[in-house]
């Protein structure tokens, strides 16, 4: 997810564009700000309570993590076991199974998904007749919103045993396919899945970032003999790079986020020694198993640990010089 | 429509991969605090108890008084359903006048069909009315009721006041946590002759309260079953226009039937997953096995689930298994025909003649006899004494308990009774006529508003009586009492043992190598690998645990 | 502004900014002058690989929504899922909209979308524009509430507790009010509000008119493209949600579509039609297959129907700046 924003903002204080008021500020008690600034706070109140109250409250919740938790006894009177919870979810062998199996599909989607809206994008902005490209763009846009349980659906009726493909396999006297309840092939499934909901919707930041490079560059580098491919090589991909830094920042901090819903549906049809990832090593730990303090220890691990990687990856970009997704003022 | 058809459709769980978890779950799952193994000395209200929250006193339990309002015409054979091929003249009513003070209570049960219609419905109102205070029900998909009940029961303030709990899908700490602190402890109103002023319920066996019992105390209001819960079916129908008479005597022999039935230009398939079937015709036990020389044996550890799991893999390996197996409820291909054998619950059976006769009048399915994979006879296991019981949520409000209870009685009503008659069948013009032969024919309107809700929460002791399929009650009549002439005990049949919680999840990974085995994804030296992990993530001290148990005994 | 304080950037915007999508080269059907002509393999290996992207998506719509109105017997023809039409018939929606669970789950899902959108975007615009005027005092430790959210969730384990605590198990509020803010979506909005010229604004001010009549009559029509997106997304967000009734809700009759739709169609149990009894047993010459095509379809309409008014809001460059990848 990327951050917007506060360009303007900081405009504002900088003086580059006009003040809200342009009377000095400073001397304005803070009584006297919160009266004439009431309306705008009371606007943000509705929000600001709700968050308070699903995120907010349910974040202070995780205390939990450090007590032998009941939900009969609640918070208040659960035992506190120190770090117990911490220590048994580090030395549980199913949770470093779902790590690891979190780590490897995000990495194998990364190599395979990430690159696949680059390629649409590029594929899509030579395309020259606007009717075409906008067509083509409201088709590969549209999977993004459908939910799992429809995309796993249509997997499954055309690539299922019963499905389409296996249809005309039978009749051509060929075996089924097993791929939507093959554990093997089950990281190229559900990336295949990945691709087909998201790859479509994801071409529409890299458009963004194409549609703002000079024509006139390429007109430059065209007249100095530069061809299709030196044109896209020193002109298109370089424009593409904050992006992609951006979206590689991010990526790193869901790293431990993989499809919870699309790994969920998919669990029974293929175990859980393949498609157990972190979040759903939590849900069926703490909802199904009833251990609550541990489910909260691991879901609290991987929080703090992605947190910490947003936070690294964006110092590390500052450190090559890219805008990341966040600065300090 | 018909009442215990639906109520088996609780013993048609074993068709999925639940099963073994809900085997596991109904013992496995149900865990102990440690506070429980060392307070043996229970209360003076109540029975003692020993390790695993076991009762070494039966005072908790209430009297057995046996009332019978209609005699079967094929009597339980080493516990086998009672058979009733006719109605009787008369119901009696057992209960006089309706015993509710008006109150209303709400009750969540699961349910694997449609949910019937709230507003306007006729049965409702009718089954309320004989109640006289109103049960609002919260019906809940059965194929999800495991993951619906962990999370109600995390939520206990919204808890409904009255919840239907399969064995199968006990949620772990539930003997330890959930029933002290949730549901209602009912020894001080039923413990022994106290029952007496509910007669329905003092009709219910000792087994079945016996196995509703935690940790010395009476919780759960138990719905009986038969001993006999799974069986093979095949469908005779379709054999028989493919001209196929089978003879099966062993393993290889339905296997090798199961590959000529297969014909995928026909799309049809000889076997769905048969891992139940497995487990039948190996004689696996549910969950110990005690060996000649008076060791445990785990289920996972004994020969017979090697064999059966073997067996299954071979299964497989025939191309005998449809190819939707993973992605297809097992029932909707044996209805299409696309299945032609399948293991399912002995309830299926009549369920399946009400679902198919309508628009399949030729419709017939039939259950092999009982066979061991080496052409031996098989040795069945008992299942439980109730494969489902119901609890209360706890209150201080004793005459809340007493109406709960008094409704409980109603509903208790065994066949031959009014009360039976109404909860089964509805209103007699609204729900059903009387054909000729004085047999209930359904109307359209008891399809959708007639669903088991009522009977998932309590039940009288468990009758065979789907009189309205020609042929039906004797055909399963007498086979399951060949069927149970094979049934044995299992060692700890019956005791509602609460395991130690560290031992809740061990067993997990067996219900992913059952099925990855099977399909040849993996092999048995996996099940070897899986077991040593077994042994020393708990096994052993679980054997440890139940050794002790069984020591005490 | 203390230097603990994060401030977000917008690389994007900053990139587009004072360059609303340029229609360079698509002014014209022509090639710019300079441009080499296209050759014909480029160009016929381009027409494969657009049409193989578009048939990727298209054609498993196609079939589902072939076979959903196609007849038992073409059906069975076809040996499962249809590719050329056959007979036509749309028995298996009469029955879906006759039988009770998909019609009722179906109601449930516009329901809680219907409701759960207007909410989101109220108090999503609300409190975008109230944190959209630089110098608004406490503006920043505000904004910064909202941004915590979007790096660190509270979890799965205590959100379930507490929100059952709250009381909201077998509410449809339950899959409405957790995720009724998105820290995200709130600041797509503040962004485009801040592009807002603030002379209309200080204007109106002077007019006498209220921060919320600001609000709601200048600022919001002038805004509808945002506002259409982000309603888009809250709105699919709400339709689409599946794993919060799993959590939440027990009660059948409070499904939303989407549960029906994986425990009819992807796990394969029998799909209930109106008589209690399974569809294809009640109305035996309807298939299976073309009622659970219908469901899906029935799942894919309201996306499909409100996308074409939204999408070419997409291209505004609105969202550009904040849009995950």
């Amino acid at each position: 997810m990327s951050l917007s924003t506060d360009e303007r903002a900081e405009q504002a204080r900088t003086g580059a564009a006009p003040e809200r008021r342009p009377v000095v500020q400073r001397k304005i008690s803070l009584a006297t700000r919160l009266k004439r600034d009431r309306s705008m706070l009371l606007m943000t109140v509705p929000a600001v309570a709700l968050l308070v109250l699903f995120a907010y409250i349910p974040m202070l919740g995780n205390v939990i993590a450090w007590q032998k938790f009941s939900p009969y006894t609640g918070f208040l009177y659960s035992p506190w076991v120190g770090w117990e919870n911490f220590v048994r979810v580090f030395s549980n062998p199913q949770f470093i199974n779902a790590v690891e199996n979190t780590l490897t599909i995000t990495l194998f989607q990364l190599v395979f998904f990430f690159p696949v809206p680059i390629v649409l994008a590029l594929l899509l902005n030579s395309v020259l007749s606007p009717r075409l490209k906008t067509s083509i763009q409201a088709i590969v846009y549209l999977p993004h919103f459908f939910s799992w349980v429809l995309v796993i659906t249509i997997f499954q009726q055309m690539f299922g045993g019963a499905g389409l493909i296996s249809q005309v396999l039978r009749a051509a006297g060929r075996e089924p396919l097993t791929i939507m309840s093959n554990p093997d092939t089950f990281l190229l499934l559900i990336t295949s899945q990945a691709i087909w909901k998201d790859a479509g919707w994801g071409i529409i930041i890299f458009l963004a970032a194409l549609s703002t490079v000079d024509p006139s560059q390429y007109e430059a580098a065209a007249v100095d003999g530069a061809g299709r491919w030196r044109r896209m090589w020193h002109i298109t991909l370089p424009a593409l790079r904050p992006v992609v830094i951006l979206l590689l920042i991010l990526r790193l901090g869901d790293a431990l986020t993989v499809g919870f819903e699309q790994l969920y549906l998919q669990r029974d049809a293929v175990g859980a020694a393949t498609s157990e990832v972190i979040d759903t090593y939590v849900y069926f730990q703490g909802v199904q198993y009833g251990d609550w303090g541990f489910a909260a220890a691991a879901g609290l691990i991987k929080g703090i640990v992605s947190l910490a990687l947003v936070l690294g990856a964006n110092k590390l970009a500052h450190v090559f010089g890219e805008a990341g997704v966040y600065k300090r003022s | 429509m018909n009442t215990n058809q639906d109520r088996q459709r609780l013993m048609n769980a074993p068709i999925n991969r639940r099963s073994f978890l809900g085997m596991l779950a109904a013992g496995a799952a149900v865990v102990g605090v440690p506070s429980l193994l060392t307070a043996c000395g229970g209360t003076a209200s109540t029975g003692s108890t020993n390790v695993g929250g076991i009762a070494t006193t039966t005072d908790h339990l209430p009297t057995y008084v046996p009332i019978t309002y209609a005699e079967p015409d094929y009597p339980s054979v080493n516990g086998s359903l009672p058979g009733f091929e006719k109605i009787p003249e008369e119901f009696v009513q057992s209960v006089d006048a309706p015993p509710g003070k008006g109150s209303s209570f709400t009750a969540m049960t699961p349910l694997w069909g449609t949910p019937p219609p709230t507003t306007g419905n006729q049965y409702y109102e009718a089954v309320n009315e004989m109640l006289g205070s109103t049960l609002t029900f919260q019906i809940a998909d059965g194929n999800e009721y495991g993951t619906t009940l962990a999370t109600a029961l995390a939520a206990p303030k919204d808890l409904p006041d009255w919840v239907s709990v399969p064995t199968w899908n006990i949620p772990p700490r539930f003997a330890s946590e959930v029933v002290p602190n949730v549901f209602q402890d009912l020894t001080p109103y039923l413990a022994g002759d106290k029952v007496k002023k509910w007669p329905n319920l003092a009709n219910i066996p000792t087994a079945a309260w016996s196995y509703s019992s935690f940790d010395g105390k009476l919780y759960g209001l138990p719905f009986p079953t038969g001993v006999i819960n799974d069986s093979i079916f095949y469908r005779d129908d379709i054999l028989s226009e493919l001209g196929i008479t089978p003879d099966v005597k062993n393993g290889q022999d339905l296997i090798d039937l199961m590959v000529e039935l297969t014909d995928p230009g026909a799309k049809r398939y000889g076997a769905h997953d048969m891992w139940t079937a497995a487990t039948l015709i190996h004689s696996v036990v549910p969950k110990w096995k005690l060996t000649d020389d008076g060791k445990l044996l785990h289920r996972v550890e004994t020969d017979e689930y090697r064999e059966a799991l073997e067996w299954n893999a071979a299964v497989f390996a025939s191309g005998a298994v449809h190819p939707d197996v993973d992605n297809t409820w097992g029932k909707q291909l044996f209805w299409d025909g696309e299945v032609v054998v399948i293991n399912d619950g002995l309830g299926s059976w009549h369920e399946n003649l009400a679902q198919m006769l309508g628009t399949n009048p030729n419709w017939s399915q039939t259950p092999f006899p009982p066979f061991g994979a080496d052409g031996n006879d098989p040795t069945y296991y008992k299942g439980n004494p109730c494969s489902i019981f119901s609890f209360l949520k706890k209150t201080d409000d004793e005459a809340r308990v007493t109406e709960l209870l008094d409704l409980a009685n109603v509903l208790a009503a065994p066949f031959g009774t009014t009360e039976y008659d109404l909860i089964a069948n509805g209103v007699e013009g609204v729900h059903f006529t009387r054909g000729s032969d004085g047999l209930p024919v359904p109307t359209e309107l008891a399809a959708s508003e007639i669903q088991p809700t009522y009977m998932f929460l309590v039940d009288g002791p468990e009758a065979n009586a789907k009189v309205q399929y020609p042929g039906f009650v004797k055909e399963s009549s007498e086979f399951t009492q060949l069927a149970a002439s094979y049934a044995v005990e299992p060692v700890f049949w019956g005791l509602q043992i609460s395991e130690p919680d560290q031992y809740a999840s061990i067993g997990q990974p067996f219900e992913d190598l059952e099925k990855d085995i099977s399909r040849g994804r993996k092999s048995l030296s996996d099940l070897d690998a899986a077991i040593e992990t077994w042994r020393s993530a708990g096994g052993e001290e679980l054997r440890t645990f139940y050794q002790g148990i069984l020591d005490e005994s | 502004m203390s230097n603990a304080t994060s401030e977000v950037t917008r690389p994007l915007d900053t990139i587009t900014q004072g360059k609303p999508p340029v229609r360079r080269r698509r002014r014209s059907k022509h090639r710019p002058a300079w441009e080499e002509p296209a050759t014909p393999v480029g160009l016929a290996l381009k027409g494969i690989a657009l049409t193989i992207v578009a048939g990727v998506v298209l054609v498993p719509l196609y079939s589902i929504v072939l076979t959903s109105i196609s007849s038992k017997r073409t059906i069975s023809e076809a040996g499962g899922m249809v590719f050329v039409p056959g007979e036509i018939t749309f028995d298996a929606y009469v029955q879906l909209i006759n039988g009770g669970v998909v019609g009722r789950a179906a109601l449930v899902s516009i329901g809680i979308t219907v409701v759960g959108t207007i909410i989101s975007t109220v108090v999503s615009a609300m409190a975008a524009y109230g944190l959209s005027r630089p110098g608004t005092v406490w503006h920043r430790p505000i904004l910064f509430l909202f941004l915590i959210t979007m790096f660190f969730g509270a979890g799965l384990i205590p959100t379930y507790l507490w929100v059952s605590q709250l009381g909201l198990i077998d509410s449809y509020w339950a899959l409405i009010l957790p995720g009724a803010v998105s820290a995200f979506n709130v600041l797509i909005m503040r962004n485009f509000f801040m592009g807002i010229d603030n002379g209309i604004i200080e204007a109106a001010r002077i007019d006498g008119a209220s921060d919320w009549r600001i609000l709601w009559q200048i600022v919001m029509p002038i805004s509808r493209a945002v506002t259409a997106v982000i309603a888009l997304f809250y709105g699919v967000g709400y339709w689409n949600a599946f794993f919060n009734a799993v959590l939440y809700i027990r009660d059948t009759e409070k499904w939303p579509l989407q549960m029906v739709l994986r425990s009819y169609v992807l796990q394969g149990q029998p799909i209930p039609g109106s008589a209690g009894t399974s569809v294809d047993v009640a109305t035996g010459d309807i298939a299976t297959l073309a009622v659970k095509m219908a469901v899906m379809v029935l799942a894919l309409v309201p996306v499909l129907l409100v996308y074409p008014f939204v999408q070419r809001n997409f291209a505004k460059g609105v969202i550009f700046g904040a849009i995950k990848g």
